[in-house]
């Protein structure tokens, strides 16, 4: 279990983050939607103790940051690390030995190669498969299905099913609905910093529907298009 | 175009104040290193100006990089792209004309100008793209990037050993094997990014630990062989040799401590300061060693724990 209580952030005077409570169980698959600035990648990142704040965030096992796979929008790479070598980092990182990395590539990836010369979606899935061979209780993908092609998307999506069945706790942020729908036990609707909205499985169409309704509004008739 | 290099002016501005330094200062130091490794230099060997020549045609053709001139074209016209290239390089390479002239080399000069203004007409990948094979392969981190950046220069401090045997120059010899340990203390001055400390589940002195091995096992892995060829040529200077050998060790461990103090910052004007006195007067590390480590050790509690 993951316990978040009265989690506040600022930024300087701007506050990104207001009173969060929510509490994330094992074996469910949490959604988190909300446009670009609501404060998704900060919640995470408070989560994963890489930003300071105020309140509390509790697990199970402790110290949470060391059982928790974390992918963020635009993974890091070194400039001349090779992709096989990212992942034995990784590995390295939480002490999991590791033999045989080639046959874990599910993704195809050309391991040999320096990882900085990876496209967005080589860098996102070798990130993903490093994240996932550290043996994570807890995993936090934000965008984990953006730039990746198709196929891959229908892979990662199978693993979160999966992980959802060894009861891990998995959060994920999506801009693409579907892929969130797909996946998630429930979605959470963060704007300027306050969940404002939580909706279970059977309900998910009609958020998308209310969702689609808020976000355009009358915007598109501004443009005034000829 | 003017705008262009207001803002890399600007650019520069920033990055000597992120550094610690008012710009005016810190272009007068610039100035003032320049000269002093200049003179340095041409008193030390005949073959400066070959060398001089090289080290400004390697920092111009940085600017040659393609990613950074295909940026570059979309910002500027045909005519003012080249123009703008052709400024950069010149600017560049100034500073090494001006001293050529001083020293009264218009041959180096010449040849400096024009291949510095070819150079800027073209653009190049400035970085090779397949693999560097790396014994460190098991431990990646900044060893093995720092290995493959710096890998060529590990055959010329064997050859410089070679040669100090030859020569029976033991001096040479030692100058190799400090060669070697000043190339991975570099690998270790620029911080990585958080995510790559996060990751670890280590507390802050089981990670300083950790690092401060791996850089002392693969740095003694590479200096194996100058230590073993020297101490069979040279075994009554074995003293001066293990000397050497621990001071370079000692400032492995310190450069190590110095970067995390100033995590996730890069170090600034102090910590290289301290550094700097410690090269002319290493006993000052039995200070400064513990006291970067301690401070390595406190930064570090915000991400590991």
């Amino acid at each position: 279990m993951i316990k978040v209580i009265e989690l506040t952030k600022y930024f300087g005077t701007k506050q990104v983050l207001n009173n969060i409570n929510m509490t994330f169980l094992e074996g469910k698959v949490y959604g988190i939607v909300g446009e670009n600035g609501a404060g998704k990648t900060t919640l995470f990142k408070c989560i994963a103790g890489l930003e300071d704040y105020k309140g509390e965030i509790n697990s199970d096992l402790r110290p949470l940051k060391n059982h928790l796979g974390l992918l963020l929008t635009e993974p890091f790479l070194f400039s001349k690390i090779t992709g096989k070598e990212y992942i034995q980092l990784l590995c390295n990182a939480r002490k999991i030995k590791i033999d045989d990395i080639e046959s874990r590539n599910i993704f195809d990836l050309p391991l040999n190669q320096y990882a900085s010369t990876y496209s967005t979606g080589m860098k996102k899935k070798l990130s993903i498969t490093a994240i996932l061979l550290q043996v994570n209780k807890y995993f936090i993908l934000d965008e984990p299905f953006n730039g990746v092609d198709i196929q891959s998307n229908i892979i990662m999506t199978e693993i979160i099913h999966r992980l959802r069945e060894l009861n891990k706790i998995v959060i994920i942020s999506s801009h693409i609905f579907s892929t969130l729908s797909e996946t998630c036990d429930e979605i959470h609707l963060l704007k300027n910093g306050v969940f404002i909205k939580t909706v279970k499985k059977e309900k998910f169409s009609q958020l998308e529907t209310e969702m689609r309704e808020i976000t355009v509004e009358n915007k598109i008739e501004k443009l005034k298009l000829k | 175009m003017k705008e262009y290099f207001i803002l890399q002016y600007k650019m520069t501005n920033r990055r000597l104040k992120d550094f610690g330094l008012e710009p005016i200062f810190g272009y007068l130091l610039i100035l003032a290193s320049f000269i002093g490794l200049s003179l340095f230099l041409f008193y030390k060997t005949e073959f400066a100006q070959y060398i001089y020549i090289l080290i400004s045609l390697a920092l111009t053709s940085k600017l040659s990089e393609i990613g950074r001139n295909d940026f570059l074209k979309l910002c500027f016209n045909g005519k003012h792209y080249k123009l703008v290239r052709i400024i950069e390089n010149l600017t560049s390479s100034m500073p090494f004309l001006i001293f050529l002239i001083y020293k009264q080399i218009f041959i180096g000069s010449v040849i400096l100008t024009v291949i510095s203004l070819i150079l800027g007409l073209s653009s190049f990948k400035t970085s090779l793209n397949f693999t560097i094979p790396t014994p460190f392969y098991k431990k990646p981190f900044e060893f093995t990037v720092g290995f493959r950046n710096t890998f060529f220069i590990f055959p010329i401090a064997y050859i410089l050993t070679f040669i100090s045997i030859s020569v029976d120059n033991f001096n040479l010899g030692i100058f190799s094997l400090l060669l070697v340990f000043l190339i991975p203390l570099g690998f270790y001055t620029k911080p990585e990014n958080e995510y790559f400390v996060w990751s670890f589940a280590l507390t802050p002195k089981q990670f300083i630990i950790e690092k401060i091995k791996t850089a002392l096992q693969f740095t003694s892995i590479l200096s194996l062989p100058i230590i073993l060829t020297l101490c069979f040529f040279y075994y009554k200077n074995i003293d001066v040799l293990i000397t050497s050998y621990i001071i370079g060790c000692v400032f492995l461990i310190t450069i190590i401590s110095a970067k995390y103090s100033a995590y996730p910052n890069e170090m600034n004007l102090p910590e290289i300061i301290i550094i700097a006195i410690s090269i002319f007067f290493p006993p000052l590390l039995l200070v400064f060693t513990p006291y970067f480590y301690i401070k390595a050790t406190n930064k570090l509690q915000e991400y590991l724990v």
